[in-house]
């Protein structure tokens, strides 16, 4: 009897010691990464909800209030090649809601030197009908009475805009040629270690006529040489 | 033995195309293309058509709960907005467009008279955001329905889940749109011999199978391309077409090609609404044609119709009215669920 009840501990010890490999193994196999984001101006961060004022290169004041735009098809590479890529990649960056950064979870013997990732949906998914999570149309990245989703949103305002309450507003999107608005960023990193990202919108803003340009709203040329301005300002955060 | 019993079901599951043909709520016609909506990432299921059905007929869908996507597309105008040329909306604030008729959607490849919508699951964004018609947006129509009684539940029993997402509820007004198929006409009838048109319709579909099957193509009625079919532009609302949407020149005052499956009944005609009667319609072809850069090749050598021509033809499009689709209880506002709330 004792014999037998020694055998069933015995039994059930190697069972524990096979999960718990099993479950270490589990948790190895990836890493959790953080990829941030940080909107800045002259190097300080921007708040968004506090309509605080910075000083542009003429020494105008602007002000920002929303900023919030989809990261999607995240790949890590290793001498150009693609070693790592997410599934269902898609995540919505909002500074309001200060969403700025998600896990991504590559595989633990993997090295990599280099993130590449869209800014924006690309054109199969949108039109794929209606989707979920990141994607549901109440997220309200998603145009209503021409379809698409908004790759990009940028509003505030500043003196030298000639609009309404010298509003700007900046609603990037387009999925369908010519006016394809998605952007491939990539950027050097260091495997393991998190990635923080600057989005630099002093510099953003260095390259746009306020007073002529102020409003896009819907899949034009100038949506697609904005999203182009977008793409340039992103950078690996100074450590 | 069971194993492959189980086998074989795998396999009739796999063949019948993820499940799309259950019951009567949903067939593909003899002699009908493939459908162009994707039932694989919606399959549909009587739950979710019975809410998305919920959901056509209910205002709660507008600010102020005064308008339903019924109240512009009813089911006796074949879910056209009957005799207003350009549909009213909420505070009576005059919309830009005629409301074509809901039919054969899971056929169709673009949305509005212009293609501006890509996707039947997101045809419902469009009414709910735009000021002039129901005035609201997807995320507050969201949060309205989770407060109400009747719908977690309807959403538990369709989707499994009573929390509502603007996924779920987009699907689900796809899913009772897909259904609405109109294939009973006398046309489908004399085509799978059934029946026999009259000499007038006869004649009437030999002229039409010459002049107007260019554009409007069997069996669905249209080629669903985008076409100038020659109409002078109104200056009051300066509509360019499909280049609003593609910005190409080469498609001004281009429309999308309407189905003519219930004519008789969905009138006003054209984009907005100019026509009242067929036989305008047809004086148009022949005479009215408006000469512009982008005018279809179809339509650059003139129509000549007699008079009687054109009663032949009309007494033909006649025969595309379906009246089992006018008046099919299972398209109907569904009172067993809104009138108990
Ligand atoms: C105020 C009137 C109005 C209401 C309310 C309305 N619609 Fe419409 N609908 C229209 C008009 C007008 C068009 C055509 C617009 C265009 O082409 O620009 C249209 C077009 C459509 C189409 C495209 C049909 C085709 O053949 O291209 C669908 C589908 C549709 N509506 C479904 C709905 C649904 C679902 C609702 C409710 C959520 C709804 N509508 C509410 C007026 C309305
Ligand atoms: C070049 C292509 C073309 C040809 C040929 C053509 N149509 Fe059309 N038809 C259209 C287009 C495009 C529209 C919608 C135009 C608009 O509203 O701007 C239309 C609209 C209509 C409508 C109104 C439908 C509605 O729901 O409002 C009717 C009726 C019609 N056509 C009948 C005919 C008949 C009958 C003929 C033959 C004599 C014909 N068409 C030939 C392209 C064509």
């Amino acid at each position: 009897m004792t014999k037998f009840l020694k055998t069933k501990i015995r039994i059930g010890v190697f069972l524990l010691f096979l999960i718990s490999i099993y479950s270490n193994t589990k948790a190895q196999k990836s890493n959790d990464i953080s990829v941030s984001f940080y909107p800045v101006f002259n190097n300080s961060i921007i708040n968004f909800n506090q309509s605080a004022f910075y000083k542009t290169e003429i020494n105008d004041s602007i002000q920002f209030n929303l900023l919030r735009f989809y990261i999607s098809g995240i790949q890590l590479l290793n001498d150009h090649k693609v070693v790592w890529e997410e599934e269902s990649s898609f995540h919505l960056i909002d500074a309001n809601e200060n969403l700025l950064s998600f896990l991504i979870h590559p595989s633990i013997n993997i090295s990599y030197t280099q993130i590449k990732f869209n800014l924006g949906i690309d054109s199969i998914t949108n039109v794929s009908g209606a989707m979920g999570g990141e994607l549901d149309p109440t997220k309200g990245m998603y145009w209503t009475w021409q379809n698409g989703y908004i790759n990009f949103k940028l509003e505030g305002k500043c003196n030298q805009c000639p609009t309404r309450n010298n509003e700007f507003e900046f609603h990037i999107g387009g999925y369908q040629f010519p006016y394809n608005s998605i952007q491939t960023i990539s950027l050097m990193v260091e495997p393991l270690k998190n990635i923080d990202i600057d989005i630099d919108l002093k510099k953003l803003f260095e390259s746009i006529d306020l007073l002529n340009t102020n409003n896009i709203v819907s899949p034009s040329k100038e949506a697609i040489l904005f999203s182009n301005k977008i793409a340039s300002v992103f950078s690996n955060r100074e450590k | 033995m069971t194993k492959l019993f189980l086998l074989l079901i795998g396999i009739c599951f796999t063949i019948s195309g993820f499940a799309i043909f259950i019951g009567n709520i949903f067939y593909v016609p003899e002699n009908w293309p493939q459908p162009v909506y994707d039932f694989s990432k919606n399959p549909l299921t009587y739950e979710k058509v019975e809410l998305g059905r919920a959901l056509f007929y209910d205002p709660l869908l507008s600010k102020g709960n005064s308008i339903s996507c019924n109240s512009c597309h009813s089911q006796f105008t074949a879910f056209a907005h009957v005799d207003h040329a350009l549909s009213h909306g909420i505070d009576n604030l005059i919309g830009t467009r005629n409301a074509p008729a809901l039919m054969n959607l899971a056929w169709q490849k673009s949305f509005m008279w212009d293609g501006a919508i890509n996707h039947l699951d997101m045809q419902p964004l469009a009414p709910i955001a735009n000021e002039k018609e129901m005035a609201s947006n997807i995320d507050s129509v969201v949060k309205k329905l989770q407060r109400t009684k009747l719908y977690p539940t309807l959403f538990l029993k369709a989707f499994g889940d009573s929390i509502i997402t603007g996924e779920h509820t987009l699907k689900a007004i796809s899913q009772f749109m897909l259904t609405l198929i109109s294939n009973n006409s006398k046309y489908d009838s004399v085509m799978r011999k059934q029946a026999t048109f009259t000499q007038q319709e006869k004649k009437g579909y030999k002229l039409f199978k010459i002049n107007c099957s260019g554009c409007h193509l069997e069996p669905l009625f249209t080629n669903q391309q985008f076409e100038n079919n020659g109409l002078y532009v109104d200056a009051t609302l300066n509509d360019i077409g499909r280049m609003k949407i593609t910005l190409a020149p080469n498609d001004s005052l281009k429309f999308k090609v309407p189905s003519l499956r219930n004519i008789e009944f969905s009138y006003p005609y054209m984009h907005d609404g100019r026509f009242k009667k067929l036989s305008d319609v047809l004086n148009h072809y022949t005479s009215g044609i408006y000469q512009s850069k982008t005018l279809s090749k179809k339509l650059e050598t003139p129509i000549l119709l007699s008079s009687n021509d054109k009663v032949d033809i009309i007494s033909f499009l006649l025969t595309l009215t379906d009246r089992n689709f006018l008046f099919k209880t299972d398209y109907s506002f569904p009172k067993e669920l809104l009138l108990k709330q």
